[in-house]
């Protein structure tokens, strides 16, 4: 038989020690560091291009109509929106919640979880739905302005993608998500319990 | 940048085993110990202008080390691995041959308490002060011992039991 104070010893005696050097923390981080920049820079390019492409087509090309107007107003709004969502997220990540209680932090997780959900769905819904008002706006002129088969395939086309993104794959998307939500949700109210401060 | 690569190094000499025995208890294995234990010394870089008033940067180590581990077993159970007890339990008899019986049987016992009994626990056996353990873990002082008494009960009790088999 073992009292506390001899498995104190046992684990005191113990010569297991970490295989991670403050060097190989150094390298890790460069590594880690550059990688994130050089991903959430690549993103940030790829959205301002496509800006200053929909700003510039709608600078030099003789728009005559309204509607076509309010459809790069709403495209380019779309864009800007998802630059903000990018760069909101970003800081977000840099947020030192870590620092936080466990229980805050636990908190702060199941937050998180919750707002990813609201933007994958109902926000995603209404961007979708302003992405195909400003299409649908912007092939009204274009039908004047070439044949109507063409402006016909090109709004078919431009719809079919945004459909198949919505139905099928947001959709799996939101599926898998769901599911690794509703565990991690689970696992975060059994661990908050246990970090309640009443002693039952 | 030379500076605090210097006061990193202190720190990471000074704090490095203790981190790595809670990342330990916490998973059961060494090699989730070392990717997490460095994970949170990625983290203490990155916050470490924050730390430079406080007097105890041991205690904010600690908090990282406590949540890195919470958020760990979220990425474990969301990629459907296997319970973390059985995967504890696999990890010790890879291990067998590298550490002596006893410490073996000791974190075989840990595995089996709670993720919160796990941490506390290793923070006793490390000898933190409780003050230190009550701020680290966000519990009062009081509560925190009643809840150490438990552990230590129950771990005694497990650890007395596996050995008499």
């Amino acid at each position: 038989m073992k009292d506390f104070e001899a498995l104190k010893d046992i684990w005191h005696n113990q010569i297991t020690l970490p295989k991670v050097s403050e060097e190989d923390v150094l390298i890790k981080l460069r590594k880690t560091k550059n990688g994130f920049a050089n991903k959430l820079m690549m993103e940030l390019m790829g959205i301002f291009l496509a800006i200053a492409v929909l700003m510039y087509v709608w600078i030099s090309s003789p728009f005559k109509m309204w509607t076509t107007h309010l459809a790069m107003l709403i495209i380019i709004g779309c864009c800007f929106y998802y630059l903000y969502v990018q760069l909101k997220d970003y800081f977000r990540i840099k947020d030192d919640t870590l620092l936080n209680k466990p229980k805050d932090y636990i908190d702060y997780l199941k937050k998180y979880k919750s707002d990813r959900y609201k933007f994958n769905t109902r926000k995603y819904n209404i961007y979708t739905l302003f992405l195909s008002l400003g299409f649908l706006l912007y092939f009204v002129e274009i039908a004047f302005l070439v044949p109507v088969w063409v402006a016909a395939i090109g709004l078919i086309f431009t719809l079919s993608w945004i459909l198949f993104c919505f139905f099928f794959l947001m959709k799996r998307y939101i599926r898998k998500e769901e599911s690794r939500l509703e565990d991690m949700i689970a696992n975060l109210e059994r661990l908050e319990k246990q970090f309640k401060t009443e002693i039952n | 940048m030379l500076n605090k690569e210097v006061l990193f190094k202190e720190i990471f000499q000074a704090n490095s085993k203790k981190i790595y025995h809670l990342c330990y208890g916490y998973t059961g294995s060494d090699d989730s110990a070392n990717d997490l234990m460095q994970e949170t010394f990625l983290k203490v870089w990155q916050n470490l202008e924050k730390f430079r008033n406080q007097a105890m940067i041991s205690t904010w180590i600690y908090r990282i080390a406590v949540n890195t581990c919470l958020s760990y077993l979220r990425v474990e159970k969301r990629q459907g691995k296997e319970e973390l007890t059985n995967q504890i339990m696999d990890n010790k008899s890879e291990e067998v041959s590298e550490k002596p019986e006893q410490v073996e049987t000791l974190y075989k016992c840990i595995s089996h308490l709670e993720e919160n009994e796990r941490i506390i626990i290793t923070m006793v056996l490390d000898e933190l002060p409780y003050a230190e353990i009550a701020q680290i873990s966000g519990i009062t002082e009081g509560n925190l011992r009643v809840k150490i008494h438990r552990i230590k009960q129950k771990l005694t009790e497990l650890y007395n039991k596996y050995e008499r088999f």
